[in-house]
């Protein structure tokens, strides 16, 4: 008696507990889209204050001046600018902007608020990674039009329609002028308002960002979804559940995991080359300083990587040998630079012990490593680890340091690491943003973050800052390439290609190839 | 919910008659056994392990242990994911384990020990202004602490056991000064202090040992949870960094293949639980049969 | 009693005005939050920008005052990486954190109870001994192990129960039974001997001398006093499950307190790290405090003791 009675009292309290939570979810209905990733980065929704360009969500939310491809080439369809032409001395760029594209508070987007937003990209308050650029590049922007803005530069130039696309960051996105004067920027950036086919709902920071779909929108259409959802899931093993259980629609997934995956009829799709995976030294306060002043050591250290070996097993086979340092290859088409067979480092440790000992160290030298994770790359501990090994084999005598990785990059700016040894999984980019990126790491005057102090290479880039003669850039570009694998003024180990797991409905997709945005407005495109 | 004796009234046996004990006279010899067969293991490691837990093979990574039909006698708990040998790197990670577990106890325990004895013994002010950084301290959560110190200096074998050490030392504080207090209410201590005791006599020769048994039974049962949380650090980037082999960082390298490299992350994971729960259960035992009062321990 | 509850309150916010100094400091020493907000290519002029606009750069006691004067009226501030007031995010989050500790607690008395009683009634024997396996096995599992295992084959092979996020009542087993496992051994100790106390007490004699057969009031009667030390240290056990959850909370991806210090901490967001700190100290204090006062009342020795 007392029994039935003890669980018909147990059974209520759990009943009065369970009505405290909230009302289980139903199936997933096919009008949902939900993506998991493992990393948000920066999580703020304000376009200006994204200091590491992730794009994946803001894609969604907000239109670009110009548009890109998923290849990442300009594209007159996918950007609020349907044309532009550039005054003959390049001093002067004209943008043609749509007509009718209205922002989700039903205002008509015009050149006013192109001017603000790219001001607003620029001002002080702005973190963006190229703003700096933009700030010295850009003299004055004219709206002589409601569908015209004029973007007047301090030298003539080729990439401001570049700088303003999809394939670089953030400054392109046009943002409300009225909407954001009239709730600031704080209001802004906790209920953002943009042009794009998805409109924001809500956001629990580290949680999920949530948004619904805006009707007959001109750049896809009516989107086949009507919510999409980014869920943040550190652990890799609960995002393949919910993609085993059909709770998430995309995913992304680590190398190792995807023959398991394939295994049980996921497709997986992969972004290829999306990274390429470069370690540096860390330069001294006036330059490079130790052993690895001399090109025979830098070179011996290359040499001393099986590169197939590591690419087979570190990351599963889905990465291949790298030989350019801070090569990007997504740029390498765009200059017409082809790497040769004999610029492939050979996997030769018995050469790189006669260098080294042609070099004075036959004993070896120790070389601290930095060992972090990095968003993206989650074999990063492995593969310091890895790689420590091959240069033991050498004589080389590694020590593990591990710290993360904000801890290591101010030991890296502010120079107190010489001859540290650190790494990052490089996102591929075109060849603006790869010369941005070489104007940053391999260029003696940006001080803080150079890695190759080479005033050749100095001369070079210089000199491209100032051309506007494509052909002239690309043979500079082609020649810094060049010198930078000649005098190995890095170790590049390998590319990598990117997983995506998707259930199995989900259909075609393209990822596309620009740096950090995975076109999942693509998925949703009705047209 | 409760089970229902046999028979047909309450039947208790001896229980009722017997006063309330411990779970049995029967010393718990095999969570001594287990004990005792990690720490030699720990200690003969360098003679017993088939290679060095450091040597990378990546051609041989992954290699499942010896009775399973890829396995091999060279590696017979298989290989990780550098390729490096399981068994040797359980041998060597158990002096790792251990040692943290050990000089995190001890270090958080004599300082514990001490502030509970000086607060209990001198009372009044000294006590509350003690127990108010006891407290403090104790609302403190360690893993955040530890979290913090990784990410500051990075994460190391010192920074783990110092960051548990910190927060530890607070619950051995409260616990002693907790029986300080009710020792100082007995009449031996009065007569002590009439004789003219000064306070390191008493705390010395009277209230030390009547507060051992609490130190060992609450030592016994920490060090499995400093094990435990040193996996837990592991996990979130701010325990013993690779390439030293430690349990807890094992597990948590190998927690992305758990079904398609089991070993990786199972075998050290067995290791800890059999490990830690010996010592709990001799914990156990000990508070059980020292003092069954210590119940809310 | 008043005076007691008032003195030990006075006692607790004292603790929690050391602790604010010391995570202050802590905070602080974790490194430069810029390094995480500003791109690679960031100027020191941008640095200095920044710096100003976020308040960095005033002096320390400054800072820690503004902190401490803002922190009474519950503005921690706002978010260096999320650039939103932080007493917003702790609001998202605290609801979660309490409803993941408040369930896994019903489980844990859920696993206590049955084990503790049949460890009582069959003392000695080998149920006894394998309940307290059981339950101590929760304390000797790492508990991010047991989470994977649970999401890797209840949820994503078997399909039993949802693997994460925070939607649904069945989103709350999983996350839920990892979390309260882990003070199950407790629990079960203080029913066991709660009960054999009882069981073992005069009452209970006199009433088999008296051959009454009533086991219903025996047995309420042994598990009400049982339930006494369980109720008393349920406040500890608590904010135990609170502080603890990370773990729990970055498998299930669970949004709690503990996934926001983690974030908090990796990307040296002062003003999280201390509103998060303090937050779970001032619960665990709660905690205690609660405790204190149950056993004050019921035990009014310890009310006395200074």
């Amino acid at each position: 008696m007392k029994r039935l009675s003890r669980i018909v009292a147990l059974s209520l309290a759990l009943a009065v507990v369970a009505l405290t939570f909230t009302a289980p979810a139903g199936a997933q209905p096919k009008t949902e889209l939900t993506i998991a990733l493992s990393s948000f980065s920066a999580e703020t929704l304000d376009p200006a204050l994204q200091g590491h360009n992730v794009k994946y969500y803001l894609s969604l939310m907000f239109d670009y001046l110009v548009g890109t491809t998923p290849e990442g080439q300009p594209s007159q369809a996918g950007g609020l600018a349907s044309k532009w032409e550039n005054s003959a001395d390049h001093k002067r760029w004209t943008f043609h902007l749509r007509k009718g594209v209205k922002f989700h508070t039903g205002e008509e987007m015009t050149s006013e608020d192109v001017k603000f937003s790219l001001q607003r990209a620029m001002g002080k308050r702005s973190t963006t990674g190229y703003a700096g650029p933009l700030r010295t590049l850009i003299q004055d922007i004219e709206t002589p039009a409601p569908d015209r803005v004029v973007i007047v530069t301090r030298d003539p130039t080729l990439i401001i329609p570049t700088y303003l696309s999809r394939s670089l960051s953030t400054e392109g996105m046009v943002l409300p002028k009225k909407y954001i004067e009239a709730n600031g920027d704080d209001g802004f950036a906790r209920k953002p308002v943009g042009t794009g086919p998805f409109k924001f709902v809500e956001q629990v920071v580290g949680s999920h960002i949530k948004m619904t779909a805006v009707d007959n929108h001109w750049r896809i259409g009516t989107p086949k979804y009507k919510t999409v959802t980014f869920k943040l899931v550190p652990e890799e093993t609960t995002r393949i559940a919910l993609l085993r259980r059909g709770e998430v629609d995309v995913t992304d997934i680590s190398r190792e995991r995807v023959k398991e995956i394939q295994k049980e009829n996921f497709p997986v799709h992969f972004r290829k080359e999306e990274a390429i995976i470069h370690m540096w030294w860390v330069l001294g306060p006036d330059g490079r300083v130790g052993p690895t002043k001399d090109k025979r050591v830098r070179e011996a250290l290359n040499l001393a990587i099986d590169r197939n070996e590591v690419a087979q097993s570190i990351f599963g086979g889905f990465a291949e040998p790298a030989a350019i340092p801070m090569g990007l290859s997504w740029a390498f088409k765009d200059v017409g630079f082809k790497p040769t067979p004999d610029m492939q480092y050979a996997y030769d440790p018995a050469r790189a012990k006669k260098l080294l000992a042609e070099a004075g160290h036959a004993s070896g030298f120790p070389l601290d490593m930095y060992a972090f994770q990095l968003p993206g790359f989650a074999e990063g501990k492995a593969f310091a680890e890895a790689i420590a090994g091959y240069w033991e084999k050498i004589g080389v005598k590694p020590k593990l340091i591990p710290v993360d990785y904000p801890a290591f990059r101010k030991l890296w700016v502010d120079r107190k690491a010489p001859e540290a040894v650190g790494y990052y999984n490089v996102a591929n980019r075109d060849w603006i943003g790869t010369f941005a990126l070489l104007e940053k790491q391999a260029y003696t005057p940006s001080k803080l973050n150079d890695t190759v102090n080479d005033a050749e290479i100095d001369g070079m880039i210089a000199q491209v800052l100032r051309q506007t003669d494509r052909d002239k850039i690309n043979a500079l570009m082609r020649n810094i390439f060049t010198r930078l694998r000649s005098e190995h003024y890095g170790v590049p180990v390998v590319y990598v290609h990117s997983p995506y797991a998707t259930s199995k409905t989900l259909g075609k997709w393209n990822p596309g190839a620009v740096m950090y945005d995975l076109f999942i407005d693509q998925l949703a495109a009705s047209k | 919910m409760a089970a229902e004796p046999a028979g047909g009234t309450l039947a208790l046996p001896e229980a009722v008659a017997a006063p309330v004990r411990g779970r049995g006279r029967h010393v718990p010899w095999i969570p001594i056994g287990l004990i005792a067969l990690f720490v030699a293991a720990a200690a003969l490691a360098p003679l017993v392990s088939p290679g060095d837990p450091y040597a990378q093979s990546l051609r041989n990574r992954f290699t499942p242990p010896v009775w399973d039909e890829r396995g091999t006698w060279a590696h017979p708990l298989g290989t990780d994911r550098l390729g490096r040998d399981m068994l040797a790197r359980i041998l060597y990670g158990a002096r790792v384990s251990l040692a943290v577990g050990a000089l995190a106890v001890l270090l958080a325990s004599s300082v514990g020990a001490a502030v509970g004895l000086v607060a209990g013994y001198y009372g009044g002010r000294v006590d509350a202004a003690l127990m108010r950084i006891t407290d403090a301290t104790l609302s403190f959560p360690v893993i955040l602490l530890a979290l913090i110190l990784a990410v500051t200096v990075g994460p190391s074998f010192l920074n783990v056991v110092i960051a548990i050490s910190v927060i530890l030392w607070a619950r051995y504080a409260r616990v002693i000064r907790g029986e300080v207090l009710t020792l100082m209410q007995l009449d031996f201590i009065a007569q002590a202090r009439i004789a003219g005791a000064g306070a390191w006599r008493i705390i010395t020769r009277h209230l030390v040992p009547n507060t051992l048994n609490t130190l060992v039974v609450l030592i016994t049962l920490q060090v499995g949870y400093v094990i435990i949380v040193e996996a837990a650090l592991s996990f979130l980037g701010a325990g013993i960094p690779p390439p030293t082999p430690a349990w807890g960082s094992m597990i948590a390298e190998g927690r992305d293949f758990v079904t398609s490299a089991w070993w990786v992350s199972f075998l050290p994971g067995l290791a800890i639980m059999l490990v830690v729960l010996a010592f709990n259960l001799l914990g156990d035992w000990l508070r059980d049969t020292l003092d069954p009062k210590l119940r809310q321990l | 009693m008043l005076r007691f509850v008032s003195f030990r309150l006075l006692q607790s916010l004292i603790a929690l005005a050391l602790l604010s100094v010391v995570v202050f400091v802590l905070a602080r020493t974790t490194g430069d939050p810029l390094h995480m907000i500003l791109p690679m290519s960031a100027t020191e002029e941008d640095y200095a920008n920044a710096r100003s606009y976020l308040g960095l750069d005033r002096p320390y006691v400054e800072q820690y005052l503004t902190f401490v004067g803002r922190a009474v009226t519950g503005d921690f501030g706002t978010s260096i990486r999320a650039r939103r007031p932080v007493s917003e995010l702790l609001l998202e989050r605290l609801p979660n954190s309490l409803r993941l500790a408040v369930f896994a607690m019903a489980v844990s008395l859920a696993m206590a109870f049955p084990l503790g009683v049949l460890a009582a009634v069959n003392k000695g024997s080998g149920i006894d001994r394998a309940a307290q396996v059981i339950a101590v096995l929760g304390q000797s599992l790492p508990s991010f192990w047991v989470a994977i295992i649970l999401v890797e084959f209840v949820a994503g092979r078997w399909q039993w129960l949802p693997a994460g996020g925070s939607d649904g009542f069945t989103s709350y087993v999983l996350p839920g039974f990892t979390l309260g496992w882990f003070v199950v051994a407790g629990l079960m100790r203080l029913l066991r001997s709660g009960m054999l106390e009882v069981l073992d007490s005069e009452y209970v004699k006199l009433a088999r001398i008296k051959g009454v057969v009533e086991r219903r009031v025996i047995w309420l009667h042994a598990l009400k006093n049982a339930l006494i030390p369980v109720v008393t240290f349920a406040g500890i056990y608590f904010s135990i499950l609170v502080t603890t959850a990370i773990v729990v909370e970055t498998v299930f991806a669970w949004p709690g307190l503990g996934r926001l210090a983690y974030d908090g901490i990796t990307s040296r967001d002062f003003p999280v790290i201390q509103a998060v700190v303090l937050t779970t100290a001032a619960i665990v204090a709660a905690g205690n405090l609660g405790v204190d006062l149950l056993y004050a009342v019921i035990d009014p020795r310890i009310r006395h003791a200074r």
